[in-house]
Order: C-alpha cells, then sequence, then structure tokens
C-alpha cells in the first residue's frame, strides 16, 4: 500500500465525515431544547436581517412632538404596540433595529475570539513544548479575571466605540478557545489513527493540519454557539454601562436598558422589552449549543 | 444535568441585567448604599434634619472650594458680610449693617456688633480684615484655580502671584477703623462687587481658629489635598450651625449654634449625607431615611407628589446652550452658526424634556436679571431658512462635531444625551453632517470644552450670584478658548459694563452687549431650566433659592 492510499484509509477511519454529523442532527431533531432553541435564532437571524423593512418605523430621530414633558411616556396604542420611549420613538422598532446590532457584536466579536483562540490553540497543541507552556500559563492568566471586568477593563482602555466592544469580547474569549482547541489536539494527537499515520511516517506538519486539527474543532464549533450567546449578554452589559458607541440614536438592548431604568416606576414596558430580547436572544443559542454538545458526545450516544 | 446548569446560568445572568436596571445601578461614582444606619429617633423637633448631598463635601471651607455640595454645607456654619434674602437673589445685609462707596472703588462696610465665631473669639473688624488679607496672601496650591476659584474669580490675583500665567489682583487692601467699621479698596471701580461678596467663598472664619488648625493644602497631581485641619476638622464661622464632626464616606453632622447673633436654627442637629445616585436619593426619601434632596428628576415630581412628598419648585438662575468654537471651520463662518441656530428646534425640547415653568432662552442669561433684553434678534425654529443660510454661506456638505458629555446631570441639562439626540437629528434634517463626540463630563468633556478643542458642545451655567457679569461677562469678557473668537467690541462693552455704577447706565450697557452677543452668535442658548426640591412630608419653612443658598434654620417639622 503505498502512503496515500494509506493516509486515504486512515481518513475514512477517523470517520470525521458526515456521519458524526447526520448523526448528531437525527439526535437534535428529537430533541424538543435543540428545536426551541434553533427557532429561536431563526427568529433572532430573521428580525436582525430584515430589520429595515420589519420595523413599522424609522425610530432612530427622536420625535418629540409626542412627549407632552417629562415623565410622560406614551404606552401602547394600536399604532405602537408597544408604546414609545423616552424620545417619542416606535419602541418596537428599536428593538427590532437593535436584534441586528446585537447580532452584529455578537457575531464579529465571536471571530475576534475564535481566530484568535484558533491560533493560538493549534500553535500551542501542534507545537508543543516551551510554546506550548508559555501560551497556556498567558491563556491561564486571562481566565484568572472575571470576564466582563476583563471586558471593561478593555474597552475603557480602547476607548468608546463599537469596534471596542467586539474587540474586548473577543479577546475576553481568546483564551477560551485556545484552552479548548489545545486539550483536543493533544487528546486526537494520541489518538490511534494520528499513530498510524505518524509510524507510516507522514510528516508531522501533515498530520496536525490535515488530522489532528479537523477532528479537535467538534467542540470548538459547540463552544462558539454558546459563546454567540454570553458575547450578547456581554454587548448588551458593556453597553448597559456606557461602554458601547458613542451615537446614542442607534437603538441597542443594553443601552435601552440602562436608559429606561429610570423610568421603571411609570413606563416597565421600556425595560422589559430590552430585558426579555437579550434573554431570549442568548437562550436560544444556549439552548442550541447545550443540545448540541449533548448531540456530538459520545458519552451520550445511545 | 449539565445543560441545564448551563441554561440557569443564562437565565441568571439576564434576570441580573434586569434587577440591576430595577435596582437603578449604572450611575456615576460610587452609590452609597441607604439603609445602613437610621438617624436617632426621638420625635418632634429633636429629631435630626437629614438632607442627602448628592456628593460629598470637597472641604468645608468656603475659601478653598467652589462646587455646590461643598457650599451647601458651608453656607449652614458660616456667613459673609453681605447675604442674600431667602428665597431670592436680593443683596441684604448679613455680617455688615450697611456698606457705602463714593467711587465704586473703596468701599466702606459697617460691621454688626456682638457676633461671636463657634469658638467663642470675637468677630470685629479686625478679623474680618484677616479674612480679606489671608485670601489675598494664598501662597502656592492655595492659588491653584481647583483650590481658590471664587477669589481668582472675582479679585483676579494675589499678593504674590507664583504663576505667570495669573492675572493682577483688583484687590488692594483692607483697612480697620475701630471695632465695626472696614474700608476694603479696589484696583478699579467694580459694581458686581458687593453681589459676588455674597458668595459663601467669602465668609468670615474665625482666625484664632485657622491659626490653631492650619489651612495647609497640597496638589496631589490636579487635585488638592486638604491638610490643614480647619477645612476637615474644625471649621469655624459665625453661622447659625456649628460643625461637629464629618465621618468620612458616610455623613457631616452639624448642631444648632446656642451663641448666634440671628435667629436661631429651629432643628437642633442637622446631617447632611452623601448618596450620589439619584434613585437611591428619591428611595431614600421615600423610606423616611432623609428630609430632603436637591435636583428631583422632572419625571420623578409627580410620582413623589403623588405619594404625599413636598416638591418645591426653584425657578434657578441658570442658561443652557450650545458653544460654538470659532477656531474650527466652518464654525466661523456666520452663516453656519445662524443656520444651527435656526436649524434647532428649542421649543420642541423644552416643552418634551424640560419640566413645565422652564423657558427657551433667547440670551446668555435668564430674564431674572437687570441687563436682559427683550429685543435681541432670536433664531426661531426654521428648517428652510436653515438649508437657505447653509445653501449662501457657500461651505459644501458642512460637517459639525457635536460633543454630549456622559456621567453628569446638570440642572440646565437633565439628560445630556437625551438633548444631544434632539440636536442631532435637527441639525441633519437641516442638511448639516453631524460626527458624535462624547467623553466624561469630568475631566475629558470639560478639558475638552475649556482648551478649545470641541467644535459644537453642549454646555451650560449655574448663577454664583445674580448678575449679568456671572453670565456674559464670565463667558465673553476677553478671549476664551471655548469660544475661540476676538470681538472687540464685545469685550469693550463688558468691560464698560462692569465698571459702570450707575445702575442703569449699567442696565442699559448689559442691554447692548446682550444685542451684540446675540448677533454675533458665538453659540445658541437654548433653556433656562427650573429645578426641584424634595422634602419629606412634615418638613415646614424650607425656603427654596435661586441661587441654592438654601438656609437650614428656618426648617422646622410640623
Amino acid at each position: 500500500m503505498s502512503l496515500g492510499a494509506a493516509e486515504a484509509a486512515i481518513t475514512v477511519a477517523e470517520d470525521h465525515g458526515g456521519g458524526v454529523w447526520r448523526e448528531a442532527f437525527k439526535r437534535l431533531s428529537r430533541n424538543p431544547a435543540a428545536i426551541i432553541g434553533a427557532v429561536l435564532i431563526a427568529l433572532f437571524l430573521f428580525v436582525a436581517i430584515f430589520a429595515d423593512w420589519l420595523a413599522p418605523y424609522t425610530a432612530l430621530a427622536p420625535d418629540l412632538k409626542q412627549i407632552k414633558g417629562p415623565g410622560h411616556i406614551p404606552g401602547p396604542t394600536a399604532e405602537h404596540w408597544l408604546g414609545l420611549d423616552d424620545q417619542g420613538r416606535d419602541l418596537l422598532s428599536r428593538i427590532i433595529l437593535g436584534a441586528r446590532q446585537s447580532l452584529l457584536v455578537g457575531v464579529v466579536s465571536l471571530l475576534f475570539g475564535m481566530i484568535g483562540g484558533i491560533i493560538l490553540g493549534l500553535l500551542a497543541g501542534g507545537l508543543g513544548g516551551w510554546f506550548d507552556t508559555g501560551v497556556m500559563r498567558l491563556v491561564d492568566m486571562m481566565l484568572a479575571v472575571p470576564g466582563l471586568l476583563f471586558a471593561i477593563g478593555i474597552a475603557a482602555m480602547l476607548g468608546e466605540g463599537l469596534l471596542a466592544v467586539m474587540i474586548a469580547i473577543g479577546v475576553v474569549n481568546v483564551p477560551v478557545f485556545a484552552r479548548l482547541l489545545r486539550g483536543q489536539m493533544l487528546a486526537q494527537r494520541e489518538a490511534d489513527y494520528a499513530m498510524a499515520a505518524k509510524s507510516l511516517g507522514v510528516k508531522r506538519r501533515r498530520v496536525i493540519l490535515g488530522h489532528v486539527f479537523p477532528n479537535s474543532l467538534t467542540p470548538v464549533i459547540v463552544q462558539g454557539t454558546l459563546t454567540l450567546a454570553t458575547a450578547i449578554i456581554e454587548a448588551a452589559g458593556l453597553a448597559f454601562l456606557g461602554l458601547s458607541g458613542a451615537d446614542p440614536s442607534i437603538p441597542e438592548w443594553g443601552r435601552m436598558l440602562a436608559e429606561s431604568q429610570r423610568h421603571l416606576a411609570i413606563a416597565p414596558q421600556l425595560v422589559i422589552a430590552p430585558g426579555l430580547a437579550i434573554v431570549l436572544a442568548a437562550l436560544g443559542f444556549t439552548l442550541l449549543g447545550e443540545s448540541l454538545r449533548e448531540a456530538l458526545d459520545p458519552k451520550y450516544r445511545r | 444535568m449539565e445543560a441545564r446548569k448551563r441554561l440557569s446560568a443564562v437565565a441568571v445572568g439576564g434576570a441580573m441585567l434586569l434587577a440591576v436596571a430595577a435596582c437603578g445601578g449604572g450611575g456615576t461614582g460610587t452609590s452609597s448604599t441607604p439603609g445602613a444606619t437610621q438617624p436617632p429617633a426621638a420625635g418632634g423637633s429633636d429629631k435630626a434634619f437629614v438632607w442627602a448631598l448628592s456628593a460629598e463635601p470637597k472641604a468645608l471651607d468656603g475659601a478653598y472650594v467652589s462646587d455646590g455640595e461643598s457650599l451647601r454645607v458651608i453656607r449652614q456654619m458660616f456667613e459673609g458680610l453681605v447675604g442674600t434674602k431667602p428665597g431670592s437673589t436680593e443683596v441684604v445685609p448679613a455680617l455688615a449693617t450697611k456698606w457705602e462707596s463714593t467711587d465704586g472703588t473703596n468701599w466702606t462696610f459697617t460691621l454688626k456688633q456682638g457676633v461671636k465665631f463657634h469658638d467663642g473669639t470675637d468677630f470685629n473688624a479686625e478679623a474680618a480684615c484677616w479674612n480679606f488679607e489671608r485670601w489675598y496672601n494664598f501662597k502656592g496650591a492655595q492659588q491653584n484655580p481647583a483650590v481658590s476659584y471664587y477669589w481668582y474669580t472675582v479679585f483676579g490675583g494675589y499678593a504674590k502671584n507664583e504663576d505667570a500665567s495669573l492675572a493682577p489682583s483688583s484687590y488692594k487692601g483692607c483697612k480697620a477703623e475701630g471695632t465695626d467699621k472696614i474700608t476694603i479698596s479696589l484696583a478699579a471701580p467694580s459694581a458686581s462687587f458687593i453681589a459676588a461678596l455674597s458668595l459663601p467663598s467669602f465668609s468670615m472664619v474665625s482666625p484664632a481658629a485657622i491659626q490653631k488648625s492650619g489651612d495647609a493644602v497640597e496638589m496631589k497631581g490636579d487635585a488638592p489635598e486638604f491638610t490643614g485641619k480647619f477645612a476637615t476638622e474644625a471649621p469655624v464661622g459665625t453661622g447659625p450651625y456649628k460643625f461637629v464632626s464629618w465621618q468620612r464616606g458616610d455623613r457631616v453632622t452639624l448642631q444648632a449654634f446656642d451663641g448666634y447673633h440671628g435667629e436661631k436654627a429651629k432643628i437642633k442637629d442637622l446631617i447632611f449625607r452623601a448618596i450620589s445616585d439619584a434613585p437611591a436619593r428619591r428611595q431614600a426619601l421615600e423610606s423616611g431615611e432623609i428630609d430632603g434632596f436637591d435636583q428631583v428628576e422632572p419625571a420623578d415630581v409627580d410620582t413623589l407628589k403623588g405619594a404625599g412628598f413636598q416638591v418645591q419648585e426653584r425657578s434657578a438662575l441658570n442658561v443652557g446652550y450650545i458653544g460654538f468654537n470659532q477656531k474650527m471651520a466652518p464654525l466661523d463662518n456666520p452663516k453656519i452658526r445662524q443656520a444651527i441656530a435656526y436649524a434647532i428646534n428649542r421649543e420642541a425640547l423644552v416643552q418634551a424634556k424640560y419640566p413645565a415653568g422652564s423657558r427657551v432662552a433667547t440670551q446668555f442669561m435668564p430674564p431674572e436679571l437687570t441687563g436682559y433684553n427683550e429685543g435681541v434678534t432670536t433664531y426661531g425654529y426654521d428648517v428652510n431658512k436653515a438649508k437657505q443660510l447653509i445653501a449662501e454661506s457657500g461651505v459644501a456638505n458642512p460637517t459639525i462635531e457635536l460633543w454630549y458629555p456622559t456621567g453628569v446631570t446638570r440642572p440646565y441639562m437633565p439628560d445630556p444625551k437625551a438633548n444631544f439626540e434632539a440636536f442631532k437629528a435637527d441639525l441633519e434634517a437641516a442638511g448639516f453632517k453631524v460626527t458624535v463626540k462624547s467623553a466624561r463630563w469630568t475631566p475629558e468633556y470639560l478639558d475638552a470644552v475649556d482648551n478649545g478643542k470641541a467644535m459644537v458642545y453642549m454646555i451650560g451655567w449655574n448663577a454664583d450670584f445674580a448678575d449679568a457679569d456671572n453670565f456674559v461677562g464670565t463667558f465673553f469678557q476677553q478671549f476664551n478658548k471655548r469660544f475661540g473668537f476676538e470681538n472687540k467690541e464685545i469685550f469693550d462693552k463688558l468691560n464698560a459694563a462692569e465698571q459702570e455704577t450707575d445702575a442703569a447706565k449699567r442696565t442699559t450697557l448689559y442691554q447692548e452687549a446682550n444685542k451684540l452677543i446675540m448677533d454675533f452668535l458665538p453659540g445658541l442658548p437654548y433653556v433656562h431650566n427650573k429645578s426641584f426640591v424634595g422634602l419629606g412630608k412634615d418638613v415646614q419653612g424650607f425656603l427654596t433659592d435661586p441661587l441654592s443658598n438654601e438656609n437650614f434654620s428656618l426648617v422646622s417639622r410640623g
């Protein structure tokens, strides 16, 4: 058997093709939690992507004619299902437009974190040795600081702005992904197929990049889904603390929550609506992520 | 199992956000927790009167502070030569019974007899002159504008200016004649001098107490540290209340002074507590933990009234304005400045976001002050006119940087972000491109504004004393980096007005100055706001004051 043919046989033996995922999908479709999660995510994505068409009003510029004085916040009516905010803007439209902002921050910061984490994890897990030790100590240090606190620190350092928020949340998630990938790769490196490839004389780089790495990605993808949930919450948290983009007319759920808190007594809907939106979006990703983890975990296989 | 754990973590996270919102966190600075201690409950007027400040005092020596919360406490313990009538801006006798001047340069004050400081020493001509000489001879850190702001504002520099940028002092000297007369000499006539003396910063302190406790100040970076004990542990004045204790981070306790020369305080114990978070102050009043607080949010007025609390209105002397920095193009173009003025719907903003009774401003000073001019050029809301002016200006697609502060509410700006959003939308509707700029109020925002780095910015002014000079004089009497313009006509007019001692001529000069200013349009004034004081159900005799000089010795319980 030539080296190439042997490697092909190993690839088949790894079973990282459709098999695992197809089975996982089958299991997911039987799990009500996963279905609820998927529906919530689909709804969130749909609303975020088509926000401009879905929002009944533009709701960016204040419409002060609607406000009769401080403390007057018009409640729900037939034209405005959730009522108006304290600037006379349609609340429902702002919630819908806010979904886009949350999705943007969530996805971009997730990508930052994931790419950074994968690079570090791949190098640490692949190279091993002193580099691995160095990176992992750095990761330990980063993980020692509570996530939100870390993000606040970075965002404050970078100054106000949407990009700063995305970088901050991304950086916080880098060590999570790095550690996860590195651990998986260490385990996979000792797996039979990797040993077989090595004994056949396949180059180390090829073993790691072509076989070990793709086989270690599954938990990273699961973690990614879960991280999207925390990223949305963290983005809202930072906005709540006043660390979001400088332009306050762009709707953002966390900021809407922060700004409405002083009207809680007279207009609770201003607080409940964005709060609920954050919870539902985060819940969707958490439900799906957890179900995915279960479905892919061999321990849960029946 | 693990899945459940994770789920609940997310749910808790979301619920926490909601809970934080409900508790009204996210304010500025530290929020002290109300409810830790209760004032001693004795009943009747023996029960202490507790007032919530929005920030802890910096020091209790008027000469060293300029912030309202320090001055509010100082006001209860100290008196100056002149004061203001409670509830008005009228200057009335305090420790001086009368004053006169023939030329506006030399002022003779007749002092009240039989006045004692809290430490038992006499207040007399010698002590009064000692106070003026103390301020005039400030050295080192005492000359820092962050320390002796009001002396510098009113009298210029010191006996020996240690920084070349300080102006020469307009104070020349103080001479005691017998025990009950002093004459203060100025370098040039000043008509605003007497009103300025009503500032709590010019309160008479006991010379013996200063000598005993010390009044040293050191600069730690940009912030003064009061190492002398007078300002922090042993302030001594002549006022209706005397100092008892200051527990840092918690409270300042005062007690009625038995030897007070005027009408004695009705409530024996007076306690000031610092609660920085606005909703927490309201809750403290609702729970009966405090008896009153200032700056009730306009949106809370009806809620508090509905619950039976007293909410008193104060017609505050202030102005909220949008400043234009003419050093930055295109603000050097008068047509652009006018276009901004026409583009902004001030009426809609004031009606929607300011309490009833607040007025749209047409000039940089409130109508209560003499020198206000009904006939200034007004710029009513007119988008088309704004668009036309932009076209005439020759500036294609004008872009302006609009600044707003975060982490602050001011009486003239209860919700800066709301104002900003309204202005931005209005400007965009008229064809301006608006770049958003924001920074924390202190120090970044004020630094940017004061150093001429902000192009178009939201700011305002609260009166220190009731005089036109305190408004237009402060803003426009000389080159000011905030506005970045030189206009000799305006500078000269204001200089002439400040020195004019004839009241009628002075009024005319200020009216002319206001007209010139509003034609020149160095900024756009938009509001004179009302503010509110919240009081407990049984509080009587509280008199709101346009300069926030409320006198607590008049307060009693029903």
